[in-house]
């Protein structure tokens, strides 16, 4: 019997949510689990929810705005970073060592600096996602090959025909890897920055349904966020893909 | 056939690839037949794709073939044979996270070698190649024709009396792969192993063959056997001898055709 | 040290006194609030203290364990799913896709069930951790075994080798570097994923102690311990990596 695997993998998951249903009905507590027929429930009823919609919708506006502005201020120091010899001898090491500071511990001083309302999330989503823009830029501008530098060179070429003609169309690959990263990063800032505190957005009802002991409903919303960074990281990844069909 | 005169005996081998009716299918060998005698070196020579690497893995048992059978000193073959078989591939399959030493060494324990007489045989066989200067070094210090006597040394080791060779020089420069002919003629002089050995270049295989089978255009047939009457070792004057041009030349009609066949190029 | 070199290192030397200046200027004019912004005096002042007194390792020993037994759990659950799934080519094409689909996710979404269904200690913890760290370790590990080189395998058949040779003396050396890194990045995603959920919701660790500083306002214990934690994070980082490079070393 020659089963595919998308066939396969959808048996799994199929599998794993009958033993999810039945196993909770059958062992679990109400008060810490909830079986997906009654998430599902749950699901449907916050859709039409106002109040969860719109700090749904809240959070989704955190993400953009600190997405484009890491993207609008990572883009071009990144680049001057990257083409600029002086600059990225001397600031990037300084970048990459800020890269590496594990900003959890930041989060309570951000808060502190921007309040507990949007500003915040969106504060702590660009710190996350600017790093990577800059980072791949960088690497993006050392990525070209020296060989079509000389080449361009040889035929006599300026050094802003060589930006605008062989560097830039380079780091267009290197730029849509770098979008990637970022929304990886913005989604994870933005995310720990509404679960620590939140009035506005999506953090007020998980902290709600968590006290309150509620599963479904928190399960319900940790879906309907998964979602929208599944959604938001597939756009990222076929932008890249489609941008990236030329390279090496 | 308990035939037990030959090294070898392939009798109306054929090896596809994919189900009948796929229109996909490959039919790499068809109908192969042929004798190695004991003590002798055989080359297989093709264009790309004749099956020529495939009837050396069927040789080898580790494929089993379509139709037909394959033996061995009489018996058939169902599997790899290390106790009598030894390969030696094109690219270098030392293992990198092992020395030298320790590559001979674990083909010896692959094959069921005693521990306590691994070492020597191990150092003997490095001696035979040349390398036993190199025995404590890791395959990513040597260098392409170094990587090849090892894998050599590996196959020596073990002490067959059959080598199966895919290609072993194909990776190396020229230079190095007539210096190396030289020597493995030489081997088998003293040693009086069987080789059967795969080759693109026409040079390698007159210099360094018995006989010469010679591949069709896929699916491979065996198209003629060229007999190379020169006694082992063979010298440098052989090199540059009119017979190995002629011998050469023979193999260049036979096979230039063949060549352009497998390239589509369907011109007279 | 080359003329370049060292204009670059001179110049970063000058930023680094920049930031201090600024810090000391900004601070004793009160032009940020000093909840804010502690003289920076006060927070090394306040860090020394830490350390002298030893008063971090309640908390730091708590992080820690929770580090390594969420890293337990994911790198034996890892590894082992991991391979099971390799020896089997249907398999990895039914599951690989899967776990990768699934580390597109933003895994500390599932905090919140697990507070709730764990608690505040230790235990939600050490579960998003050991979450967070599977991921990358069981792609690494069927990676790794799936890649190992056919040339190598082939040879060691035609060698003779046995099921058991097979696996020690051929695809656990040849898949281990790539399962090494799995490791090293599943222990580091588990630490910082860890220091996020402690600063979420908990009652010990480092997270929660910056956590209770910040609202307690005791701005200079509190970046006393941002520096303790940055620390830390180095470390283990430096330790890793070099666990990493030595084992490479005699891995050859």
């Amino acid at each position: 019997m020659r089963t595919s695997p998308g066939v396969a993998r959808l048996g799994v998951i199929i599998a794993l949510v009958l033993v999810w249903e039945v196993g909770v009905r059958l062992f679990g507590d109400p008060l810490f689990l909830s079986p997906p027929s009654h998430v599902a429930a749950a699901l449907w009823q916050m859709l039409g929810n106002g109040p969860v919609m719109y700090a749904l919708g809240t959070t989704l506006l955190e993400l953009v705005v600190a997405f484009a502005l890491a993207v609008g201020i990572g883009l071009p120091v990144g680049l001057v970073l990257g083409l600029q010899r002086f600059a990225r001898g001397s600031f990037y090491p300084i970048v990459l060592m800020l890269y590496a500071i594990p900003q959890a511990t930041i989060l309570p001083l951000v808060i502190l600096a921007f309040g507990i309302g949007p500003p915040s999330k969106i504060a702590f989503g660009f710190t996350h996602a600017v790093f990577p823009i800059m980072v791949t830029m960088v690497a993006g501008v050392q990525g070209v090959r020296p060989s079509l530098l000389v080449c361009a060179r040889s035929m006599g070429a300026s050094r802003t025909q060589i930006f605008w003609n062989v560097i830039l169309p380079h780091m267009i690959p290197s730029f849509f890897t770098g979008m990637r990263l970022a929304m990886t990063s913005d989604l994870l800032g933005v995310l720990l920055a509404e679960l620590y505190v939140s009035q506005a957005g999506v953090g007020h009802y998980t902290r709600l349904f968590t006290e309150s002991f509620e599963p479904a409903k928190l399960f319900a919303i940790i879906t309907c966020l998964a979602a929208i960074a599944v959604v938001l990281n597939e756009l990222c990844r076929r932008a890249e893909r489609h941008m990236s069909r030329w390279h090496e | 056939m308990r035939n037990g005169k030959f090294a070898v005996t392939v009798e109306g081998v054929s090896q596809a690839f994919g189900p009948e009716g796929d229109p996909r299918r490959v039919v790499a060998l068809e109908s192969a037949s042929l004798e190695v005698a004991r003590g002798e070196l055989l080359c297989l020579i093709g264009p790309s794709g004749c099956g020529k690497s495939t009837l050396l893995n069927l040789i080898g048992g580790l494929m089993t073939p379509s139709a037909g059978e394959v033996a061995i000193e009489g018996e058939r073959v169902r599997g790899p044979l290390p106790k009598k078989i030894a390969y030696v591939f094109q690219e270098s399959a030392l293992f990198p996270w092992r020395t030298v030493l320790d590559n001979v060494k674990l083909g010896m324990a692959f094959q069921g070698v005693p521990r306590g007489e691994r070492d020597e045989r191990a150092r003997a066989a490095l001696t035979t190649v040349g390398l036993a200067d190199f025995a404590d070094h890791y395959p990513a210090q040597l260098s392409g024709g170094m990587k090849q006597r090892a894998q050599l040394a590996r196959a020596l080791g073990l002490q067959t009396d059959i080598l199966l060779m895919d290609e072993p020089f194909a990776a190396l420069d020229e230079q190095t792969r007539m210096v190396l002919g030289e020597d493995l003629s030489e081997l088998l002089a003293r040693t009086g192993k069987t080789i059967i050995f795969v080759t693109h270049s026409l040079v390698e295989a007159v210099f360094l063959a018995d006989r010469v089978a010679v591949f069709t255009a896929r699916p491979g047939r065996i198209k003629t056997m060229i007999s190379v009457e020169e006694g082992h070792p063979r010298s440098r004057a052989f090199m540059t001898s009119d017979k190995l041009g002629r011998l050469r030349n023979q193999l260049y009609e036979l096979l230039h055709d063949e060549i352009r066949k497998t390239m589509g190029d369907t011109r007279p | 040290m080359s003329g370049a070199r060292l204009v670059y290192r001179v110049t970063q030397a000058a930023f680094v006194a920049a930031v201090i200046l600024v810090w000391w200027l900004v601070s004793r004019n009160g032009y940020i609030s000093p909840i804010l912004l502690p003289p920076l005096t006060d927070s090394v002042h306040e860090f020394v203290l830490l350390i002298e007194r030893g008063a971090y390792w309640p908390d730091l020993s708590v992080t820690l364990y929770e580090l390594v037994v969420a890293f337990l759990i994911a790198s034996t659950s890892g590894c082992l799913i991991g391979y099971l799934v390799s020896r089997s080519r249907f398999a990895v094409r039914v599951f690989d896709p899967l776990f990768a689909g699934l580390y597109s996710i933003p895994a500390i979404l599932l905090f919140p069930l697990y507070v709730l269904f764990f608690g505040l200690g230790p235990g939600s913890k050490i579960a998003i951790g050991a979450t967070i760290a599977f991921f990358p370790i069981i792609l690494n590990t069927i990676a790794g075994f799936d890649y190992v080189d056919r040339s190598y395998i082939t040879a060691a058949r035609s060698m003779g080798a046995s099921g058991l040779q097979m696996f020690w003396s051929v695809m656990l050396p040849a898949a281990f570097p790539v399962v090494l890194a799995g490791l090293r990045i599943g222990f580091i995603l588990a630490f910082l994923s860890i220091l996020g959920s402690e600063t979420i919701a908990s009652l010990s660790g480092l997270g929660h102690r910056i956590v209770s500083y910040a609202e307690s306002m005791d701005p200079a214990k509190m970046f006393a311990y941002i520096f303790l934690a940055i620390i830390i994070a180095f470390l283990l980082n430096a330790f890793v990596s070099t666990v990493e490079a030595r084992v490479r070393r005699r891995h050859g």
